[in-house]
């Protein structure tokens, strides 16, 4: 038997690889498929790895499946970016729209850990206001949380990953301190700082789910760079190498190559278990509880898949917005070459950041905010940036490639609006599951446009303040899918209540970050595992009442 | 192979400043009878020449990851060799010498915290918790300026310049209590670098400081703590800074590659020869109670 583990799954046997040791095993409990399981959950990353943790942790007998493999990132990672795109969910989608999204890479994951496995590990709070962003902010839908709640929430995360951060949080109302303590800063992220002194404004090192110290059996980051590719020492605190081995000790099994196809729902309008494809073969999992938490494409996907006689829409659809309000965030950016060695590409590539424009209101012509960091490309991805941002080929490409220890940049992380338009609906076409495949439609609407040519100029002229010369904008990237499956107070302008559990079908829930209603200007994983954390409080609390 | 060549250059110069140390004094001849002053400037010796030590290879390790950017940083890796061979002689070397050695290692000392004051003042950010965990340690270099203090009080005790008793048991209380002080702060601030990640990292920020303020109660003629009380703590003091090095030797197996990436670790794991620093420290401040019980000599 191959021992490829994007061939034939290694979560078998009542056993799960040990991602600390090459080679390595652990023990793991294993459910049959006839055994009504309480909670089944579809995907592993940030929300589905999180409450399988969580509900484990609470005592209910829970199955999570991942469509990818299951790594060992001390054997499995080289340092070799094409070789790690195997982190990437790679299958067959369909783009359109006005402003098209590229699909298949930072914004995607196929492993257990999801997209974690490679993540920035960029970890910020919502601006409290966000919340409410309707009422108190005037834009985009109100959220059915409340921030206090979300803040305790978002320190039990901090905590579980032992995130690494500044001693004092510039913006915001007061957090308790970091558990670890902010990395040293690389010369990029001094770059950043130069740049916000000149303008006025705070900054602060970024707080970031990578080792400062050691933790348990992972090791203190050795800077080496290729975060965004798979960590290969742990020190970045993915959800495989925190909430999963944490899942299975407490008795959760991870079934890996699990690509959920279908949800199966009863006459009675509950769901009785997922169909799913493993080793070749249709299985059927029988459980009590279906959480759907394959993010914001394939969640989706998974509920229109999941049509039925009885709902002839998709499951959870009463309200027609599943797949509906798909919101990304921009991601621009400035670069420039500067006369110092910068090598951007060693340590964490997003080491400090400014949230001042997430945080002050005057002086801007849009809704929403954003933040700016640090960058880091690797040379491939730089390659690619040069040739797809400055039409860059050939002779010239490979004269600018010879700057590349010299590049500084800044990027935005920006919070796009939500639009209806902006959507996940099936194709025609099948994958290799014979499955219909995704169609994604996205379209920047005035408001966006108007928050990335604030951000260009700003991010330009902190730029032009360090001794970074010839600088460029980079105008056409996103980031981090949200939205499809949103939260709020209404079965008919939302999919799940605060609970994350849908209106239509009791015992469906959805957990990941499809249930945002608007994205914010940070990084949505603190807040996806925050969301999951108060998710596995809430079904547990439910339990206990006899709610489920 | 930079990297070889230092450590076999650094330890050249520790093995020689320990053997000329030990030379010169295995030529001495033994004391008709030993009084309390000569325990005392001996103990005050091995305090100077441990300190010294710690600063010989904490500053080479440290100096040699900055990458010696400046001929300055070779400075404290001479000066503390020198140091260490003076106090380990005892008085068998020139008395001149060892006066010139101890003074040369507190300029030196002052010299270097301007410098680490400068090398963080001048970066971005300025004062920032960034800059004092990650530029220059501010404090560190002070160690070789007390080492040199010390050394300076083992030559003047032994030349009988300076009196054995009270007042300068008390004197040197007071010295070692500060140093044991500033040594905690430092301590302290990288520590809470670290996160106080294993719970035995409050150990040094614990029993040194109860040690620091018996003596400082010994200085200022309180009363109170008995010299007993004291003796006890200083001997805790010495003890953490030993089992320190065991516990940085864990802290570097706990790095990526472990103990076979020592040519990494060694850098950038918790410094080895950092805590014995404590133990030269508290060896100094048991000579200083020596020195109180003197009445007869």
């Amino acid at each position: 038997m191959s021992d490829d583990p994007m061939q034939t799954p290694r979560a078998t046997k009542g056993r799960a690889p040990d991602v600390f040791m090459p080679g390595g095993w652990v023990p793991m409990r294993e459910y049959r498929e006839d055994e009504k399981v309480d909670f089944v959950i579809v995907g592993t990353g940030a929300g589905g790895g999180t409450l399988a943790c969580k509900l484990a942790e609470a005592g209910f007998s829970v199955v999570a499946m991942d469509a990818g493999p299951y790594w060992r990132p001390l054997e499995d990672f080289a340092s070799d970016e094409s070789h790690q795109s195997k982190l990437y969910w790679t299958d067959d989608r369909i783009v359109d729209g006005l402003n098209p999204l590229q699909l298949g890479s930072n914004n995607s994951g196929k492993s257990v850990g999801g997209s974690t496995v490679h993540f920035a590990m960029v970890s910020l709070r919502f601006r409290p206001e966000w919340f409410k962003s309707r009422s108190k902010l005037g834009y985009g839908f109100d959220w059915p949380l409340d921030w206090r709640e979300m803040w305790a929430y978002y320190r039990e995360v901090e905590d579980a990953l032992a995130i690494s951060g500044p001693v004092n949080y510039p913006w915001g109302p007061p957090r308790p301190r970091y558990p670890y303590r902010a990395h040293q800063l690389n010369a990029a992220a001094l770059a950043l700082a130069e740049g916000c002194e000149a303008m006025g404004i705070p900054w602060t090192e970024t707080p970031i789910a990578t080792l400062s110290a050691p933790r348990g059996r992972a090791r203190p980051c050795v800077y080496r760079g290729f975060c965004v590719l798979g960590c290969s020492t742990n020190a970045k605190q993915s959800a495989l190498v925190t909430w999963i081995p944490r899942a299975i000790a407490a008795g959760a099994e991870i079934r890996d190559l699990a690509m959920v196809g279908r949800v199966e729902v009863d006459r009675s309008d509950r769901a009785t278990g997922v169909h799913y494809h493993r080793n070749g073969n249709w299985r059927f999992q029988r459980a009590r509880n279906v959480v759907v938490a394959g993010y914001a494409i394939e969640t989706p996907r998974l509920l229109l898949n999941s049509a039925s006689d009885r709902f002839p829409e998709g499951l959870a659809n009463s309200s027609g917005l599943v797949g509906k309000y798909i919101t990304v965030q921009s991601n621009q950016a400035v670069w420039g070459t500067s006369d110092k060695e910068i090598r951007s590409y060693k340590s964490p590539p997003s080491l400090a950041l400014t949230e001042h424009w997430n945080y002050e209101d005057e002086g801007k012509d849009f809704h929403g905010g954003y933040c700016y960091m640090s960058q880091g490309p690797e040379p491939q991805l730089w390659a690619n940036t040069l040739l797809s941002g400055r039409g860059l080929w050939g002779d010239a490409l490979v004269s600018e490639m010879q700057n590349y220890n010299h590049v500084v940049g800044l990027k935005m992380v920006g919070e796009m609006l939500p639009q209806e338009r902006n959507a996940v609906t099936l194709a025609d076409e099948t994958d290799q599951y014979g499955l219909p495949i995704p169609c994604v439609t996205y379209s920047w609407c005035d408001n966006d446009r108007a928050m990335i040519d604030h951000a260009l100029g700003f991010m330009g002229q902190a730029l032009r303040a360090t001794d970074a010369r010839d600088i460029w904008e980079q105008t056409d990237d996103t980031c981090h899918l949200n939205g499809g499956a949103r939260m709020g107070d209404d079965p008919r302008t939302s999919v799940v209540d605060a609970d994350c559990r849908s209106w239509d079908i009791p015992n469906l829930w959805i957990c990941d970050g499809s249930v945002f209603p608007t994205v914010g200007g940070v990084n949505p994983s603190l807040t996806i595992q925050a969301i999951a954390c108060r998710t596995g409080d809430r079904i547990a609390a439910m339990a206990r009442r006899g709610e489920l | 192979m930079r990297g070889r060549t230092a450590a076999i250059a650094v330890s050249g110069l520790f093995a020689a400043a320990v053997l000329g140390g030990l030379a010169a004094r295995g030529r001495r001849r033994p004391p008709a009878r030993r009084t309390r002053r000569d325990h005392a400037a001996r103990q005050l010796d091995w305090g100077a020449a441990t300190l010294a030590g710690s600063v010989l290879f904490d500053s080479a390790i440290e100096h040699y990851r900055g990458s010696f950017e400046h001929l300055g940083m070779y400075v404290p890796l001479a000066v503390a060799s020198a140091s260490m061979a003076t106090s380990l002689s005892g008085g068998r070397c020139p008395g001149q010498l060892r006066t010139g050695t101890s003074v040369a290692a507190m300029l030196a000392g002052v010299a270097g915290l301007g410098f680490h004051v400068y090398d963080i003042s001048k970066r971005t950010g300025g004062w920032s918790w960034q800059n004092l965990f990650y530029a220059a340690p501010v404090g560190a270099p002070g160690a070789l300026s007390l080492a040199g203090l010390i050394g300076l009080a083992a030559q003047q005790l032994r030349s009988g310049d300076w009196p054995s008793d009270q007042q300068s048991g008390r004197a040197l209380a007071a010295l070692a209590s500060a140093g044991i002080l500033g040594d905690v702060a430092e301590v302290w601030l990288l520590h809470f670098r670290g996160a106080f990640h294993n719970p035995a990292m409050y150990l040094p920020v614990t029993v040194p400081p109860a040690a620091s303020l018996a003596l400082a109660g010994i200085a200022v003629g309180a009363g109170r703590p008995t010299l007993q009380t004291t003796r006890g703590w200083l001997w805790a003091t010495a003890a953490t800074g030993l089992a320190g090095v065991g516990f940085h030797a864990w802290g570097v197996h706990r790095m990526m590659g472990g103990w076979r990436n020592w040519s990494q670790n060694l850098l950038d794991g918790p410094p080895l020869p950092a805590p014995p620093s404590y133990t030269g420290l508290a060896i100094a401040g048991l000579a200083s109670l020596r020195m109180m019980e003197d009445r007869h000599d």
